[in-house]
């Protein structure tokens, strides 16, 4: 072998080495978003929920979720663990059933598709009840919230309502209710508006940062959010319309674990857990209670 | 078996969306931005390759650097240093509205595409005998006259196979530049479904549709290479053969 060869695969070896060396030394925050409750102790009272229901035969619930859409899933930031509402309430729900939950990001737009072909048992992504979805997979309802419109400070184009979005540039996230809201609008608009599209909500709100788009659309709580993070740059217009139950999403055929997470669901609320996790993140509003 | 009695395969849904607006329109882009970037690149890339391979040492470097560059880093992320990233580091509100998803994706994939085409090309100049280039000094023409006149002329012949390739290869790779919010094809078709829910339909609609113009150009590649031919006897191949061989099923002679 030539020399130099020699020496330059010598040097991939010890780059990959090094990588894999750095990457397992790091390793300690690397476990998927999961938490592990203490399993109830067999006979009490709900140990039993979990029994007889397929999915949970593993002892984990595998949850779909679309994990960048702060407060209610998101990233803590430059880490693996996922946080926010739906993730706190899965794991009340789960630990009410003696089982674990697994998070599995997933992008929005391919998570009913992927919990049809059995990548996970639930999707728990801030995913409004819709019809179109219902004709698909089943949903308990859990939280409610309706769209809040994300503008500059200041509100320079003055946007109050869906309405004066007509002749404005929108981007919105794929997939969601709120690209149906921008088209339904638009039907009426003499000026369209021009509705630009991104994979996730942080994409669609960059464009609004950079001036590219006049607004945002998104989940009220979300776009609440996205504002606060801003640091002064962003706010959201007056309040939410049209409000509308999330759903956690459930194959047609999952009827064991839909009436499983529906009591586990109804005992989180009895116990005040239900409560205080809504406290926890300020979405009290979004109470189903 | 559980998985015959579950499939759902709405066939009349791909004939329904084949020549939907927003399935045409994406075709329309993913045509635009493939075709202008090509020529763009293949135009850099020509530029890049004659200073790799001139007696500059700052102009070989230069061209050499911008390789390793563009080659060595992800098109996705030179797409979002491009939309987002320089255009925040700008700040210029003219500036970020000049760059459009459009403008972003052609800027990219221009430059993404000049480096592979600055390879393609130096290769086809390296493939000619260095006794041409002195054959035409000789004859009183300067190093670029040569080049122009002699050298590109016949390295476009080794050019074509390969820069037939990186041109399908973009064709397919445009998609992320959704990145950006450009909707082309794969991304109309990702549009729709994630309405209608009806995804396996509308991927073989993009798929059909990606056939359809690889296959165009397939064609349009061996036509070239047809007609660049030196060799009388293989110049006249009949239009039949020359498209079974570019869908592959053609003989070799």
């Amino acid at each position: 072998m030539k020399r130099w060869l020699r020496h330059s695969l010598l040097l991939v070896c010890v780059v990959l080495v090094a990588a894999f060396v750095a990457s397992a030394c790091g390793g300690g925050e690397e476990k998927p978003a999961a938490a592990s409750p203490t399993p109830r102790a067999a006979g009490s009272p709900t140990a039993s929920l979990a029994a007889g229901v397929p999915e949970l035969a593993d002892g984990t619930l595998q949850v779909g979720s679309d994990i960048a859409y702060a407060p209610i899933e998101f990233y803590e930031a430059g880490t693996e663990n996922a946080m926010g509402l739906d993730i706190d309430l899965a794991n009340a729900m789960a630990a009410d059933l003696g089982v674990k939950v697994e998070f599995m990001n997933t992008g929005f737009d391919g998570l009913i598709g992927a919990l049809q072909a059995k990548r996970f048992d639930i999707i728990m992504s801030s995913m409004t009840i819709t019809e179109a979805r219902q004709k698909e997979i089943d949903f308990i309802p859990y939280f409610t919230a309706g769209t809040g419109i994300l503008v500059e400070a200041g509100n320079p184009k003055n946007i109050q309502t869906l309405a004066d979005l007509c002749g404005k540039s929108v981007a919105v996230q794929l997939g969601t209710i709120q690209v149906d809201q921008l088209n339904a609008q638009n039907e009426q608009c003499a000026q369209k508006i021009s509705i630009t599209t991104f994979d996730q909500n942080p994409l669609a709100v960059e464009q609004l940062s950079l001036g590219r788009a006049d607004a945002v659309t998104a989940d009220f709580p979300v776009a609440s959010n996205d504002a606060r993070l801003s640091q002064g740059k962003l706010e959201v217009v007056g309040t939410q319309f049209e409000a509308a139950p999330y759903g956690i999403g459930v194959r047609n055929d999952s009827t064991e674990l839909n009436a499983a997470l529906k009591n586990a669901l109804q005992d989180i609320m009895n116990s005040g857990k239900y409560d205080s996790i809504l406290a926890d993140w300020g979405l009290e509003a979004g109470s189903i209670k | 078996m559980e998985i015959f009695l579950s499939i759902r395969f709405d066939g009349s849904a791909v004939s329904e969306f084949f020549f939907n607006g927003v399935i045409l329109r994406g075709v329309r882009t993913t045509l635009e931005v493939t075709i202008l970037a090509m020529l763009l690149g293949a135009v850099l890339g020509i530029i890049l390759a004659v200073m790799r391979v001139s007696h500059s040492r700052p102009m070989a470097g230069f061209s050499g650097f911008y390789v390793w560059f563009m080659r060595g880093t992800p098109v996705l992320i030179q797409l979002l240093v491009v939309h987002n990233g320089i255009p925040q580091m700008v700040g210029s509100r003219d500036f970020t509205l000049f760059l459009t998803p459009f403008r972003s994706a052609l800027i990219t994939f221009s430059l993404n595409e000049a480096a592979y085409m600055a390879e393609i090309v130096r290769a086809g100049i390296q493939a000619i005998e260095p006794g041409q280039m002195d054959a035409a000094k000789s004859l009183g023409m300067t190093n670029l006259q040569a080049m122009r006149r002699v050298i590109l002329p016949q390295a476009l012949r080794v050019v074509i196979p390969p820069a037939g390739n990186e041109f399908i290869a973009m064709l397919k790779n445009t998609s992320i530049a959704f990145a950006a919010g450009l909707v082309e094809l794969t991304n109309a078709a990702r549009l729709i479904y994630a309405a209608n829910l009806k995804v396996m339909e509308l991927l073989v609609v993009a798929s059909i549709w990606y056939l359809i113009m690889t296959t165009a150009f397939s064609v349009l590649q061996a036509e070239m290479e047809a007609r660049l031919t030196i060799v009388e006897r293989e110049r006249a191949i009949p239009l039949t053969t020359r498209v079974l061989r570019a869908l592959g099923g053609g003989r070799e002679r």
